[in-house]
């Protein structure tokens, strides 16, 4: 029986040539909780899941399982005898096996018998029962990546990463797909990694974010607060678009709400919705899904405010409305000003 | 969708259809049409069934060392690091530059009672030429040695660049449920590239099946040398016709396998990031013990005959041969039936890329070309100008063999220019015609220029297959026209191997250029 322990980067580095993919990268990934990494393209999120995998060897630092280290400066156990799940966009299943063979790839411990009982537990639990027998070329992308999933967890490993493992399906699929999987995931109560680019997928879907830029993980904690209080203005760019605004040149009464001391502010464009408040005119507006985004103009000023709100009409440019601010979201960074 | 063809534009590559068609269409029908009764009997018993047997028991040797040593070389060098492996990926297919028949001289001198090797193991233990066993190459099995080490480059190739299509997340995958190297080899690496290595496994046994030059070196009585000899020798052309029937069959069925495998049966790929896997590393001695094995893989198919025969050329009196004759009559052929051959194949090229029917007549002319060796096309031709009465001499043999060479290799100018135009943006055409580009105009513009380096490729191959062509060439040749590869299997047949060097060297030396294209078009691939 394995026994679930979490998995832990500690002040992990790792270079290739003159570039350093991570830096002194540390985190752990608490079992039965998914940690999303997320961060812009060559910020070394799959380098980071690489080193975690045993892909790549770190240059320093330590990676452990619980009190057992997988890599060190002196020690590294190949990623065959890890035993942790892997999860790759393109799916990665072995095209000449079945679905139940491409399952049972990794449960060698078991007698025959056994091993296809649990494949096909997993099977059903990830709704591929009908698919059983089917090979990777006849199943839908979805039905691709959740034999992906089944076959990651099939053989209890001690953690899974998963490596942009939903941005290559279909988005009308994507949504329903990701609530299986994860839920399985959560199931098998073992820690996870998610690799990805979409914010909303990391806000969405995981009990931990870390940021990770130029190889150097910024700042890591619970979606809400990393959201609400970003501790450097990469870290709220990760995570939703901001807008930089001069605290001068915001109405009077904004400017009393706002409890910061720097002249310069980063706001994200859901802290102004329409409501009582100082009045604006309407200088753009375009619809994006379930808001509206508003370009609004003060009076007698040149500066820009941007909003994302619900109005009960669509608005027209011209238009004359009146906004008020969630303070919360308005945000100080020191010596960030691009 | 290529638009059907107007009428008149088809009437050349229908043509072209005819001429390359038409002697393995005669041998063929020769074959269904010989009589029967005691004179087939005769056949069967003495002849077809022998020969046949003999045909494929080589073959099955042959494909035996072609996978034992192309699939594993080409694994190691597709997945892990060692000292020379970047040499060692495109040298493997230098053996290529050898035909069958010269590999079977060199071979049989180093292996021969006076050769080196036998030499040096008396000298070493004191025993005479009686006291030991030494592998006889005049036999099947040794038939199947030449023939495999030439050409197990083709399995070779196809492996590895199966090998290096597999997709790394795939293997990854697989390493991270436990999969040893092994595992990664038997349960996910073999099985995917199955298909292709096998694909390329039925080309190289085409090309083994078609071989006359090295069987009749070294006695062994296939299909091919059966062909030759019922003519020649026997004056039997309904044997003859008999053998060529089965001959063709067996090349045929190769081929259609092989296009089977590589026609998208078999295992699919459905990992997107075609990436070639990052090496592993092996640890010291297994690096040297794989660097040993890939050095040996060379020098006995490549350095250590290549070697032998230098030596031999030099110690010997191999520079009395008189090689302009030679030279000249080998340039003349070449640069003849590569002019018709390619002209032939461009054609053929440029009208298959505006018609849907002549693309299917495409592959019909490459099966014809692929699948019927030189020796059934020379059949074809002789039963021919049987019907017409005439002699085979002077012109009328030259013309012959003309035909032939363009009736065997059209199909092999054909590949490389439809590989280049394959590449190109499937609209061009549309463009361009939308720009008022068509007809000559368009040719010049645009498909020559673009058909470049593809063309170029294709001369290169034509000139160096007619080159080393042997059966057709010395079924047809008019009398003053023997071509270095003629002259270097009579006087190998002769015994006078001494003599059969520099002929056979040059063939090789000439046969170096296209494959030395080919290794640097795979090690560019591999780079990017």
């Amino acid at each position: 029986m394995t026994t679930i322990r979490p998995l832990i980067a500690d002040q992990v580095s790792r270079s290739f040539g003159k570039v350093t993919a991570v830096k002194n990268a540390s985190l752990t990934l608490i079992p039965g909780e998914i940690t999303a990494l997320i961060g812009p393209s060559g910020s070394g999120k799959t380098t980071f899941l690489r080193l975690l995998a045993g892909m790549e060897r770190p240059d320093s630092g330590q990676i452990l399982s619980g009190d057992t280290v997988l890599a060190s400066a002196s020690r590294h156990v190949p990623i065959e005898k890890r035993k942790i799940g892997l999860v790759f966009q393109d799916f990665a299943l072995f095209p000449n096996m079945t679905v139940l063979q491409n399952v049972m790839f990794g449960l060698r411990e078991h007698a025959k018998d056994e091993r296809v009982r649990v494949a096909e537990s997993w099977i059903e639990q990830l709704g591929l029962t009908h698919r059983r027998d089917a090979y990777p070329h006849h199943l839908s992308g979805g039905e691709q990546q959740r034999t992906a999933i089944a076959r990651a967890l099939a053989p209890k490993p001690v953690a899974i990463l998963l490596d942009e493992p939903f941005s290559g399906l279909d988005p009308s699929m994507r949504g329903r797909v990701r609530a299986a999987a994860l839920n399985a995931i959560r199931v098998a109560n073992v820690p996870a990694l998610l690799v990805t680019h979409d914010a909303s997928e990391a806000l969405l879907h995981s009990d931990t974010i870390a940021v990770i830029e130029h190889g150097v993980i910024l700042q890591s904690g619970p979606p809400n607060s990393l959201y609400h209080a970003p501790g450097s203005l990469a870290v709220a760019r990760a995570l939703g678009p901001v807008h930089k605004v001069e605290r001068a040149s915001l109405p009077a009464a904004w400017q009393a709400e706002i409890n910061t001391e720097t002249d310069t502010l980063w706001y994200r464009p859901e802290a102004i919705s329409l409501g009582k408040g100082p009045d604006f005119t309407v200088s753009g507006s375009r619809l994006a899904g379930p808001v509206t985004e508003l370009c609004l103009n003060l009076p007698d000023s040149k500066e820009v405010l941007y909003s994302a709100c619900q109005p009960e009409t669509p608005l027209t440019p011209g238009e004359r409305v009146q906004a008020t601010i969630n303070p919360a979201l308005f945000f100080e960074f020191v010596a960030e000003t691009t | 969708m290529p638009r059907s063809l107007p009428s008149l534009s088809a009437i050349p590559p229908m043509l072209i259809v005819v001429l390359v068609g038409l002697p393995v269409f005669v041998a063929l029908y020769a074959g269904v049409a010989a009589g029967d009764g005691a004179t087939w009997d005769h056949i069967l018993q003495n002849r077809l069934m022998p020969y046949t047997g003999t045909t494929l028991l080589t073959l099955l040797i042959a494909a035996l060392i072609m996978l034992g040593v192309a699939v594993p070389a080409a694994w190691m060098i597709s997945q892990y690091d060692f000292p020379g492996r970047r040499i060692f990926s495109w040298a493997l297919i230098l053996p290529l530059a050898m035909p069958g028949y010269v590999m079977a001289y060199a071979w049989a001198d180093l292996m021969g009672v006076a050769g080196p090797l036998q030499s040096y193991i008396r000298d070493l233990s004191g025993w005479s030429a009686r006291d030991y066993w030494f592998p006889n190459l005049f036999s099947v099995p040794g038939l199947a040695f030449v023939l495999g080490s030439t050409l197990f480059p083709y399995v070779y190739i196809t492996a590895r660049a199966a090998f290096s299509m597999q997709s790394l997340a795939t293997l990854e995958a697989a390493r991270s449920l436990g999969a040893k190297p092994l595992d990664l080899f038997w349960r996910i690496g073999l099985p995917v590239a199955l298909p292709a290595i096998l694909g390329g496994l039925c080309l190289a046994l085409m090309e083994a099946a078609a071989d006359y030059g090295a069987a009749d070196f070294l006695g062994v009585q296939t299909l091919g040398v059966g062909i030759v000899r019922s003519w020649t020798s026997f004056g039997e052309p309904n044997t003859a016709a008999r053998l060529a029937l089965m001959l063709v069959f067996i090349a045929g069925s190769l081929l259609i396998a092989a296009r089977l495998y590589q026609g998208g049966k078999g295992v699919q790929q459905t990992s997107s990031r075609w990436l070639t896997p990052q090496r592993t590393r092996l640890p010291r001695p297994l690096a040297w013990i794989t660097t040993g094995l890939c050095a040996l893989i060379l020098l006995v198919c490549f350095f250590a005959p290549i070697s032998r025969l230098l030596w031999l050329a030099m110690e010997s009196n191999a520079r009395r041969v008189d090689l302009i004759p030679l030279l000249r009559a080998t340039l003349a052929l070449g640069v003849l039936g590569t002019s018709a051959a390619f002209v032939a194949a461009m054609v053929f090229t440029l009208a298959a890329k505006r018609s849907a029917f002549l693309r299917m007549a495409t592959r019909l002319i490459a099966a014809a070309g692929y699948a019927a060796p030189g020796a059934v096309l020379g059949l074809g031709a002789l039963f021919l100008l049987r019907e017409t009465g005439q002699p085979l001499a002077g012109a009328t043999a030259i013309g012959l063999l003309l035909w032939i060479y363009v009736s065997r290799f059209t199909s092999a100018g054909v590949e490389p220019m439809q590989a280049t135009l394959d590449r190109l943006p499937k609209n061009l055409d549309h463009a361009a015609q939308s720009l008022g580009s068509g007809g000559l105009r368009q040719f010049f513009r645009l498909d020559l220029p673009l058909l470049a380096p593809g063309a170029l490729a294709a001369g290169l191959i034509l000139f160096v297959e007619i080159l080393k062509e042997l059966p057709a060439t010395l079924m047809l040749r008019p009398f003053g026209w023997d071509t270095l590869a003629v002259k270097a299997h009579a006087y190998a047949t002769d015994e006078r191997l001494a003599q059969a060097t520099l002929p056979s060297l040059l063939i090789v030396l000439a046969g170096l250029l296209p494959v030395l294209l080919l290794s640097w078009r795979l090690g560019a691939t591999e780079r990017s």
